[in-house]
């Protein structure tokens, strides 16, 4: 339905978006994950028409999006990373003014406006101002102010961040209604790992402007089937132990804080025994260590060497 | 553009108080300033001659012929302490076939009230060099007949003529404060395209159906309207509740603002456009305003400023053009043709402003 090619962006000669190609199909729920500074809201931007690539294509059912913007606008709904509302208006009259600018009017905006407001669970509040909302409700508004068009291709940039769960939830729960009982094909961006986890059928994972793995939760997960993860604790900490631990044989990453180190390893390295011999000749225990299977956090960890928050 | 005018109207409902201080804030400018050189409606008259009853009441009935002043006969002493104590700009002291006027400083309200003297005792003289001449009274009746009803009627303006430019500085001030404000106003309102931009409400509606002339449109419009609606209720506030001298013709009058307001909305669009956040903009417009009617001379005498580099900075900003053309209709009963030259001065930098300023700002968000 959907598809990116080579999408590229640069500001001021510094690349941002380096040959992204995504796809979405039809009825899909899919992930855009990547640590902030990715490239996920300008990657958005270019989708939704906002800003022009400087090299590359989006096409819309084989048409260019970037010649005729048209149809990708009328069809889709972007919910900002940024709060995009009136705060000294009420959240009934930022939506009758959002609707009004796709030309609704009458019954039809007032029956919009009513069924956006309940499906975020806003009914009660509408006649407050927007100011006097929690972040959670604010962002709740922000996504039904996409929807009012009720739009086939729904795009989210970040709609969780700085909010508390119950909200959250609420927000997750939403968009899974929207993508399950109304077939609406969802374009999700987060850094949150759980959230695309839960919600998506497919993912991206970007970094540096990359696209760097793609694939269903499982697809991705198997690229560490070859790897274990194991947690030690230990009761010190010394920066030539974990130099060390580094030259084991079979050691890709090892991450160390205080008193914890997380340490990916080939299958069947014999790692722990290994670990358990250096250790001593550091004067060095351990207190606890188990072997984790792996989460898409540790895929991110392995393409990238860092990790997705910081 | 309806949207966008409705969503600013609520916003404005919300807060209706910004835009009601500002106005109050231009009444009350206007009468802090302007009140003191209000042209005087009464002077007053005494004579400390030995005949002084006689002479005041002879130049009384002649110095009152029409009612643009009114001539009151006072006591010499009330008179002198009132101008010294500033209660009054000037008096008039008579004598027989001359008078003085007592004055403390050259204020414009005394050039006004010595021309209207000065025509007077001049056509006195002339009556009494006549008579005298002849040697019969009747000769002054006769005189003043043909006079009444003269074959050479002067329309012509300037000194000796019932024409005579009734210039006063509190009038002006009055427009130079008003339209002061209102460049406040609708900055403010013009800021809003900036403050849309930042909270990502503009993507929404580039991405809507909404074309980009109807949104920009729709910003001028309500900068238009809320700016044009606080001068014309100044105006009107000091027209018939305060009797101020606005001109007859006050359609004129609101057309010149009109014209200065799309004017001026097109200099904030042309600093917007330079700008990325609401911040920088409150930072940079309200310091440059203020410089505007100083430079362009709205707080002085027409003519004092001469030197033709700050009359060419003036004539870049909308505000000269509009003070000459409402000045010269009220005060020299000019018509549409006349002001038509400040008009489309007016236009013109509307227009190039306007351009260079959407244009920047549609550049700065690639
Ligand atoms: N308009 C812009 N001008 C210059 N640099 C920008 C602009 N927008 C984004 N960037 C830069 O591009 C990078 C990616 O930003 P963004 O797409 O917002 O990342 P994300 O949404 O993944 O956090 C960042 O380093 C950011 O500073
Ligand atoms: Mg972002």
């Amino acid at each position: 339905m959907l598809e990116t090619i080579n999408l590229s962006k640069s500001f001021k000669g510094k690349k941002v978006v380096q040959d992204v190609n995504l796809y979405l199909n039809n009825g899909e729920s899919v992930g855009l994950l990547g640590p902030n500074g990715a490239g996920k809201s300008t990657t958005i931007s270019m989708i939704s028409t906002l800003i022009k690539p400087t090299s590359g294509e989006i096409k819309l059912n084989g048409v260019n999006t970037i010649d005729k913007p048209g149809e990708i606008r009328r069809i889709s709904g972007v919910v900002p990373q940024e709060l995009a509302l009136y705060q000294e208006l009420s959240a009934y009259e930022n939506l009758k003014f959002f609707g009004a600018i796709y030309k609704m009017k009458g019954k039809e905006l007032e029956k919009g406006i009513q069924q956006a407001l309940e499906f975020v669970g806003l009914e009660a509040r509408q006649k407050d101002l927007v100011k006097t909302y929690s972040g959670g409700m604010k962002r709740r508004l922000n996504i039904a102010a996409a929807l009012l068009h009720k739009p086939k291709i729904l795009i989210l940039d970040e709609p969780t961040v700085g909010i508390d769960p119950q909200s959250r939830n609420h927000i997750l729960e939403t968009v899974r209604m929207l993508n399950q009982k109304d077939g609406t094909t969802i374009l999700y961006t987060s850094h949150y790992m759980e959230e695309v986890e839960q919600l998506c059928d497919r993912l991206y994972i970007m970094d540096h402007g990359k696209i760097i793995a793609a694939g269903t939760k499982a697809e991705l997960l198997s690229i560490l089937s070859t790897e274990d993860t194991i947690k030690v604790e230990l009761n010190k900490m010394d920066e030539t132990f974990v130099e060390y631990v580094k030259t084991i044989e079979g050691v890709r990453k090892v991450e160390a804080s205080h008193s914890q180190m997380k340490i990916i390893a080939t299958k069947g390295s014999n790692l722990i025994s290994k670990l358990v011999h250096l250790a001593e000749k550091h004067h060095i225990q351990l207190i606890n260590f188990h072997t984790e299977t792996p989460s898409l956090e540790d895929v991110f960890l392995h393409l990238t060497g860092s990790k997705l928050r910081n | 553009m309806n949207s966008v005018l409705w969503v600013q109207f609520c916003k404005d409902k919300r807060n209706p108080l910004v835009i009601l201080l500002f106005i109050a804030g231009s009444i009350l400018a206007t009468f802090l300033f302007a009140g003191g050189v209000y042209s005087p409606t009464t002077v007053a008259i005494f004579s400390e001659e030995e005949n002084a009853s006689e002479i005041e009441t002879k130049w009384e009935s002649l110095l009152n012929v029409d009612d643009s002043i009114q001539f009151e006969i006072v006591e010499p002493e009330e008179a002198r302490t009132n101008v010294k104590d500033g209660n009054i700009d000037v008096a008039v002291m008579l004598m027989e076939t001359d008078y003085r006027l007592v004055v403390t400083s050259e204020l414009p309200s005394v050039s006004y009230v010595q021309q209207h003297v000065e025509k007077v005792f001049q056509r006195e003289a002339q009556i009494s060099a006549i008579v005298e001449t002849q040697g019969e009274e009747d000769v002054r009746s006769e005189i003043e007949n043909y006079l009444a009803d003269a074959p050479f009627q002067l329309e012509t303006q300037g000194t000796g003529s019932e024409q005579v430019p009734k210039y006063n500085l509190s009038t002006q001030l009055l427009f130079a404060f008003t339209f002061l404000i209102s460049m406040f106003i609708l900055g403010l309102k013009v800021n809003n395209v900036t403050n849309d931009k930042v909270s990502g409400i503009w993507d929404r509606m580039i991405l809507s159906p909404m074309t980009k002339t109807n949104m920009y449109c729709g910003y001028v419009l309500d900068s238009f309207l809320i700016t044009l609606f606080q001068i014309v209720v100044v105006l009107l506030m000091f027209k018939y509740v305060m009797n101020y001298e606005v001109g007859d013709n006050l359609w004129l009058v609101i057309m010149i603002a009109a014209f200065f307001t799309f004017s001026m909305i097109s200099v904030a669009m042309l600093i917007t456009g330079f700008i990325r956040t609401p911040e920088q903009f409150y930072a940079i417009y309200p310091s440059v305003i203020p410089l505007i009617p100083l430079i362009s001379g709205a707080y002085m005498m027409p003519g004092t400023i001469t030197n033709p580099i700050l009359l060419f900075i003036a004539d870049l900003f909308p505000m000269a053009h509009a003070m000459e053309a409402i000045m010269s209709v009220i005060f020299y009963n000019a018509g549409l043709q006349d002001v038509m030259m400040s008009l489309l001065f007016m236009l013109l930098i509307g227009v190039v402003a306007m351009g260079i300023g959407i244009n920047l700002i549609e550049r700065r968000s690639k």
